[in-house]
C-alpha cells in the first residue's frame, strides 16, 4: 500500500504535469509542460506530501526527478 | 465554463484549469470569446505607502475601463482586495482608506452594471490566520500574493460562490393587470373596452405580453396578483381576441380584494418558492410601496410611465433578474437548438421562385364578419387606411353598427405566416351588391392577399346567389397604387370621371374566382 519515495514522486509529477506517460528521466528539458507554473505547484505538493520545506536556490536546482528525489531524501532523512 | 481572469499576481493555481490569464496587469486584451470573466487585484507588494495607494487607486480606472468594453451579459465577477502582508509604519489608514476605495468602487461597480456581482475576499481569508494567507516564499519565486496552500480552499470556495450566483437569478414573476398588462381598468371598461392589440397603447401592452409569455417559455413562473372579480379576469382571458397571457400561461393567481402582501406569500407557499425569487409588477405606486416595506425581500422594480416604454422596461427586468449568470451548459444546448432552427431556416429560404417563397410562407387567411369585438377595429380601420384603400371613405363605430344593422355584409381578415400573426389587417363592406369599402393594412401586401381575399369574398356572395357585384375607385393624393386593381381582379369598368374615379362591375357567373393554393383561408 505504500508507495516508494520514488513511486510518491512519480506520480506527484504525473499529477502536477498532466501527462501519464513519464518515468524516472522525466525533466524540466525533455516535457514542456514542466514550466514556470507546473513548478511552483510542484514545490506545494512535494512540501505538502513529505512534509518538507523546500528553499528558493533549492527550487531553482529542482528540474529533474533525479534532483527531486535527492532533495526529498536529504530533507526527510 | 471557460472564464477569463485579469490578475496582478500569479493566481492560476486557484482557478480552474479550463480558465484563462491576462498578462500581469494587463488589461490590453479583453477576449470576447470568454464565457464570463473574473477581476482578482492583490494588493501589491512596496513599502512607499504613498506609491501604494496610488497604485490601488489606479485600479479602480483599470477596472472600470474593462467594464466598459465588455458584453453586458457575461458574468464579471470582481473580487475586492485584502491587505494581506503590510506593516504599518503609522496608523495604516491611509493604505486601508485607499483599499477601501478600490472596495467601494467594485461595489458601486456591481450597483450600476447588471452582470457584475462582488466577491468579499475577506469571507474567503478570515477563516485563515494572517500568516497562512500571506507566504513570503511564494511572493518571491512566484509573485503569488496569496499562500499557493490555499488553493484548494479557495477554489471550493469560488465555485460555491459561483454557484449562488446563478441562483439569484429570480423565479417567479409577480403581475397585476389592469394598466399593467393592457391598458385600463377591466372593471371599468370591460373584456372588449380594455386597451390591448390594435393601436397605441393596446399595441404596446399587446407586445409586452408577447415579452412575458416569451420569458414563460425561458423558464420564469408567470403568476397574478390583481384586485379584480375572477369571473371579469377569466372572462377576459378566454374573451378578449387580443389576449396573449391567458389561464394557462399562470402557474397560479390571486385575484381578489385582499391585500396584495397577505396574496403574495399565499403565492410563495402555494408554489413553494422563497419570497426573495419573487419579482412584483405593478404599473401602482402605492402597491409597489406597501410590497417594498411588507416584503423586503420580493424585488419591486419601478414600472414604466408610459406604455412605449414598456420594450425598455422588459430589457431591465430581463438584464437584471432573469438572465444574468445562468449561461449553464442547458442554456449552451438552448442556445445550439436556436442555431440549428436558425440554419434549417435558412436553408428554407433558397427559393427557385416567388411562388416557391410565397407558398414557404404559410399563408393562413382568416374571414370573418363583424362582430362586436372588432367593430372598433373596423372603424379604425377606415379612419387611418390611406394606400390600400379603394374608396377611402371614414366611418365611426355606430356607423358600422348602422350598417350592420341594416343588412350591410362586413367581413374582416386576419392575416398569419410562419413568422407570425399580424392579425385584423383588411376588411370589405358590402352594401347589396355594391363594395361600398376594400382595405388592407399596408403590411400585408405584396404577397398577392388582397386578390385572393377578394376573389374569396367573390366566391362567397356568389354561393349565397349573387349574380354580380360593383364597386369603385375614388382617387385620392395616397391611393393611386390601388387604380387598376378591380381590373386586375377581372372587373369591367363602365364609367370613368375626368377627376380619375372608376365605376366597375363583374359578372360572377363567369368571373375568375381561382385562388392559388398556397393560401390557407378559413372563413368563420
Amino acid at each position: 500500500m505504500t508507495d516508494t519515495m520514488e513511486e510518491k514522486i512519480l506520480i506527484i509529477l504525473k499529477s502536477v504535469l498532466g501527462v501519464e506517460g513519464i518515468d524516472f528521466t522525466v525533466s524540466q528539458e525533455n516535457c514542456e509542460q514542466w514550466d514556470s507554473l507546473a513548478q511552483l505547484n510542484l514545490v506545494v505538493e512535494l512540501e505538502d506530501a513529505f512534509d518538507i520545506t523546500l528553499e528558493p536556490e533549492e527550487i531553482g536546482e529542482m528540474k529533474s526527478f533525479e534532483v527531486i528525489l535527492r532533495l526529498v531524501k536529504e530533507k526527510v532523512g | 465554463m471557460r472564464y477569463f481572469v485579469f490578475r496582478n499576481n500569479t493566481v492560476e493555481r486557484f482557478f480552474p484549469k479550463e480558465y484563462s490569464f491576462s498578462g500581469y496587469d494587463d488589461i490590453s486584451l479583453i477576449p470576447e470569446e470568454a464565457d464570463g470573466y473574473v477581476w482578482f487585484y492583490q494588493l501589491p507588494v512596496k513599502y512607499d505607502m504613498e506609491a501604494l495607494c496610488d497604485e490601488v487607486r489606479g485600479y479602480i480606472q483599470k477596472l472600470e475601463l474593462v467594464l466598459s468594453q465588455v458584453s453586458s451579459s457575461k458574468p464579471f465577477v470582481v473580487l475586492t482586495m485584502d491587505d494581506g502582508y503590510s506593516v504599518p509604519m503609522t496608523s495604516g489608514v491611509v493604505l486601508l482608506s485607499a483599499i477601501a476605495d478600490y472596495n467601494a468602487s467594485i461595489a458601486r461597480a456591481e450597483q450600476g452594471r447588471p452582470n457584475v456581482k462582488l466577491l468579499d475576499i475577506r469571507e474567503f481569508t478570515r477563516q485563515f490566520a494572517a500568516s497562512e494567507v500571506f507566504d513570503w516564499k511564494f511572493w518571491f519565486i512566484s509573485q503569488m500574493g496569496m499562500n499557493p496552500r490555499l488553493s484548494k480552499p479557495f477554489s471550493e470556495w469560488f465555485s460555491h460562490k459561483l454557484e449562488q450566483i446563478a441562483l439569484k437569478r429570480k423565479k417567479c414573476l409577480v403581475l397585476d393587470l389592469d394598466n399593467t398588462l393592457w391598458g385600463g381598468v377591466l372593471g371599468e371598461d370591460g373584456v372588449d373596452g380594455i386597451k390591448l392589440g390594435g393601436d397605441y397603447p393596446g399595441k404596446a401592452y399587446h407586445l409586452f405580453q408577447e415579452a412575458l409569455e416569451e420569458l414563460g417559455k425561458n423558464g420564469v413562473i408567470l403568476t397574478v396578483c390583481s384586485k379584480n372579480n375572477e369571473s371579469d379576469v377569466l372572462e377576459a382571458w378566454n374573451k378578449n381576441p387580443f389576449m396573449v397571457l391567458k389561464k394557462d400561461h399562470f402557474a397560479a393567481w390571486r385575484i381578489n380584494w385582499t391585500d396584495k402582501a397577505t396574496n403574495i406569500r399565499e403565492l410563495a407557499d402555494e408554489l413553494n418558492i422563497g419570497l426573495d425569487s419573487f419579482v412584483f409588477v405593478d404599473d401602482n405606486p402605492v402597491e409597489r410601496e406597501l410590497i417594498r416595506q411588507a416584503l423586503p425581500r420580493v424585488e419591486v422594480p419601478e414600472f414604466p410611465d408610459q406604455p412605449y416604454e414598456l420594450p425598455i422596461f422588459v430589457k431591465s427586468l430581463v438584464e437584471k433578474y432573469f438572465r444574468v449568470y445562468s449561461v449553464t451548459s442547458e442554456d449552451k444546448l438552448k442556445t445550439e437548438q436556436y442555431k440549428a432552427n436558425a440554419q434549417r431556416t435558412q436553408s428554407q429560404r433558397e427559393f427557385v421562385d416567388f411562388e416557391s417563397f410565397l407558398r414557404s410562407l404559410d399563408i393562413r387567411l382568416k374571414i370573418e364578419p363583424a362582430n362586436e369585438f372588432t367593430i372598433p377595429r373596423i372603424a379604425q380601420m377606415t379612419q387611418k387606411t390611406n394606400q390600400f384603400n379603394l374608396t377611402t371613405k371614414r366611418y365611426t363605430e355606430s356607423d358600422i353598427r348602422g350598417f350592420i344593422e341594416t343588412g350591410w355584409k362586413i367581413w374582416t381578415l386576419s392575416v398569419a405566416d410562419r413568422f407570425g400573426d399580424s392579425g385584423i389587417t383588411g376588411l370589405v363592406m358590402l352594401n347589396g351588391e355594391e363594395i361600398d369599402s376594400l382595405l388592407l393594412s399596408c403590411r400585408i401586401l405584396g404577397k398577392g392577399i388582397e386578390v385572393a381575399f377578394l376573389k374569396r369574398i367573390l366566391a362567397l356572395l356568389k354561393g349565397e346567389g349573387s349574380k354580380s357585384v360593383f364597386a369603385e375607385y375614388l382617387p385620392t393624393a395616397k391611393n393611386s397604387q390601388v387604380k387598376d386593381f378591380y381590373e386586375r381582379c377581372g372587373f369591367i369598368c363602365i364609367d370613368e370621371q375626368p377627376n380619375g374615379s372608376k365605376r366597375y362591375s363583374l359578372d360572377l357567373k363567369s368571373a375568375d374566382l381561382e385562388i392559388a393554393d398556397y393560401y390557407n383561408i378559413t372563413i368563420k
